[in-house]
């Protein structure tokens, strides 16, 4: 019997369709990483000379009071501008969703208008309110509660400030995934709930909340993640008090004198965390089965 | 330079003779005998393309034209083309990345280290005509080993200026930055030089050049300091918002923030401090390797003349090194001490200078801003 050479048919849609893509995320993002990694253990460098593998750098991060001090301190920011916009989101969020209001998607359009923006105008539109001449203040001036003079200083170049715009600008975002989670939410659970004998509130906490969880938890990230490395945000209202670990990266980078090694161990800390971070809350994005029994 | 050595020995062609002929009569026209040496030359080497220059931000075509106005009327074919620095250390990092640029404008601070890095040659002062009437003290500034690395451009003090409506200093001492009374009132500036202030503050012998244990020190008096501070600037437009809307009532500032805060209607008072104000230099440099020197040392004439002086003096506020030139303005005239030709040196101020471990001076001002 003469051998014959079969022809194997490869399916080479989904490689190829994922092809595209993937190579971009090499090229563009973890090449770039790698880059910047090598300018951490001094692989790379700015400056000609003799180089070699060292961990110089990172030692020195990790030893010194100043950079895991300032790092805790973004943290800190953060988490308190995420959970309070988190918190202040979901009720947005549920109306919007939940209430059978006609005009859902007008009003979901009237949420996200600012984006349509420019952000440093937003920003900037806060410095207008936050001075010690500014609109709250002049406020607080005419009502008598505070004497001229003597204006609420703590309110611009401050970490107050710093947060305040932060929450501001990413409210809307915030909104999104737990609005997208609610709006999938099967009304038959809240039907079975209150045939059940639930209270309104007894089957919020019972049926609803649970169910969103993914959507919180993911609108959580979406806010914490980018917050943590802001800098623009600190560098425009933050003053010399709501200096964040991000500026102290793009100072590294750019001023004084190009130190671009421990500029580049501050990033890759910040991008590991950061990944760690996203792996272990990805956990709590599975939408969860109801199990009927 | 080589260059010219080289075209001269070639063949001239009569078609080559004719076109320089007609070049050099033309820029004796204008320009004068250098303007003829410096045409001829352009032309015989052939020296193409726009001139690379990088340069601060509101010194290209974005607001500085009128400084080398003259340059790009003589030589049409080779406009300036800018890059932005945003600073010297930024500079340096385009530079090396690979960026090639004819010429930059560093601080006085920096000459030295430029001059030793083997990235910029020294220029020809021959080629520059206004090269004469360049204040001798930022001339002498700008050499490093006998040769002329930065030709000296703008000018100015760091010195501090407060609200005397609201600020009732304790003397005039670089200490009022540190005045625990005006918590919350107070601009420094972002930069080393904060390192440098301490150490003058402090006593220092030469606070360029500071021991590990006096850095220490100075770090460490900014440090227990930086609550009593409203802002870090780095771009004049942040300091005049702050200090017009009243949100900052003292600041490092350099003269022509006071005449602005003057013009705004403020009460306010520039004060040298006893123990110095600070002179900053800029520094036009030539990058070694550039295929451009000629034209690169007729764009520095252009910005070197009394005209192009008066405008940076007029429109910006800062000096210029062209001691001829007198801005329009008596209040700039007196805050630059105009008159006095020594104002940059001692006994009236310190002129910035090399500091031997700036990398390290750097790096303790960023961990000042990161406590």
């Amino acid at each position: 019997m003469a051998a014959r050479r079969e022809r194997v048919r490869l399916d080479l849609t989904t490689p190829t369709l994922l092809g595209l893509p993937v190579a971009w995320l090499v090229v563009f993002f973890i090449v770039p990483i790698a880059i910047v990694a090598a300018y951490s253990f001094d692989v790379y460098s700015l400056f000609p000379g003799t180089h070699g593998f060292t961990l110089a750098a990172w030692r020195e991060f990790v030893h010194s009071p100043v950079y895991l001090a300032l790092f805790w301190k973004s943290v800190k920011m953060s988490l308190t501008v995420s959970a309070i916009i988190v918190v202040l989101a979901y009720p947005l969020a549920y109306y919007l969703a939940l209430s059978g209001t006609k005009r859902k998607y007008v009003l979901l359009l009237v949420l996200i208008a600012p984006f349509l923006t420019s952000y440093l105008l937003r920003v900037l539109a806060w410095k207008v309110i936050l001075g010690d001449q500014g609109v709250i203040n002049t406020f607080l001036f005419w009502t008598g509660v505070r004497s001229p003079g003597h204006p609420i200083s703590q309110l611009l170049y401050s970490r107050f400030a710093v947060m305040l715009v932060l929450g501001y600008i990413w409210l809307p975002f915030v909104a999104l995934p737990i609005f997208v989670s609610l709006e999938s939410l099967d009304r038959r659970l809240l039907e079975a709930a209150s045939d059940l004998g639930a209270s309104r509130l007894q089957a919020f906490r019972r049926v609803t909340l649970p169910l969103s969880l993914p959507g919180i938890m993911a609108a959580f990230l979406f806010v914490f993640i980018p917050t943590l490395g802001e800098f623009v945000t600190p560098s425009l209202v933050g003053g010399a008090n709501g200096y964040m670990y991000g500026n102290q990266i793009v100072d590294l980078f750019g001023t004084g004198f190009p130190d671009w090694e421990t500029g580049s161990v501050l990033a890759i800390f910040l991008f590991g965390i950061v990944t760690v971070l996203t792996v272990v809350f990805t956990r709590f994005l599975q939408p969860r089965r109801v199990a009927a029994d | 330079m080589p260059e010219e050595k080289d075209v001269l020995e070639r063949r001239f062609s009569r078609e080559d003779l004719l076109k320089l002929a007609a070049v050099t009569g033309g820029a004796g026209l204008f320009a004068g005998q250098s303007g003829l040496a410096r045409a001829a030359s352009v032309h015989l080497a052939k020296e193409t393309g726009r001139l690379q220059v990088l340069d601060w931000a509101g010194y290209g075509n974005d607001g500085g034209q009128s400084m080398f106005a003259q340059y790009v009327k003589t030589h049409p074919k080779n406009k300036p083309q800018f890059t932005y620095m945003g600073n010297e250390a930024d500079a340096l990092a385009k530079i090396h990345a690979g960026l090639k640029a004819d010429l930059f404008r560093p601080y006085v601070g920096w000459v030295k280290y430029f001059a030793t890095s083997g990235l910029v040659q020294p220029w020809d002062t021959k080629l520059i005509s206004n090269f004469k009437n360049l204040n001798p003290f930022m001339v002498k500034a700008g050499q490093y080993q006998g040769k002329q690395y930065g030709i000296p451009d703008d000018w100015g003090f760091d010195a501090i200026l407060y609200r005397s409506d609201k600020v009732k200093p304790k003397a005039k001492s670089w200490g009022l930055l540190f005045d625990e009374r005006y918590k919350g009132k107070i601009a420094w500036f972002d930069d080393i030089e904060m390192l440098e202030i301490a150490g003058l503050y402090l006593g220092f012998k030469d606070t360029w050049n500071q021991t590990d244990d006096q850095l220490k020190q100075s770090q460490k008096l900014l440090i227990s300091k930086k609550h009593l501070v409203r802002k870090n600037w780095s771009s004049e437009t942040d300091l005049w918002q702050l200090f017009g809307s009243g949100d900052v009532w003292i600041a490092y500032a350099w003269p022509n923030d006071w005449v602005q805060m003057k013009k705004k209607g403020l009460k306010v008072v520039y004060m040298h401090p006893k123990e110095k104000p600070i002179a900053w230099v800029g520094m036009f440099m030539l990058l070694k390797g550039t295929p451009r020197p000629n034209l690169a040392h007729a764009y520095v004439d252009a910005w070197s003349s009394a005209k192009s002086a008066r405008w940076l003096e007029d429109n910006y506020g800062y000096g210029h090194a062209n001691t001829v030139a007198r801005p329009s303005s008596s209040d700039l005239l007196r805050a630059l001490q105009l008159t006095n030709p020594r104002a940059v040196t001692l006994p009236n101020a310190y002129l910035d200078r090399d500091i031997p471990r700036r990398a390290l001076y750097a790096k303790m001002w960023e961990q000042v801003k990161a406590s």
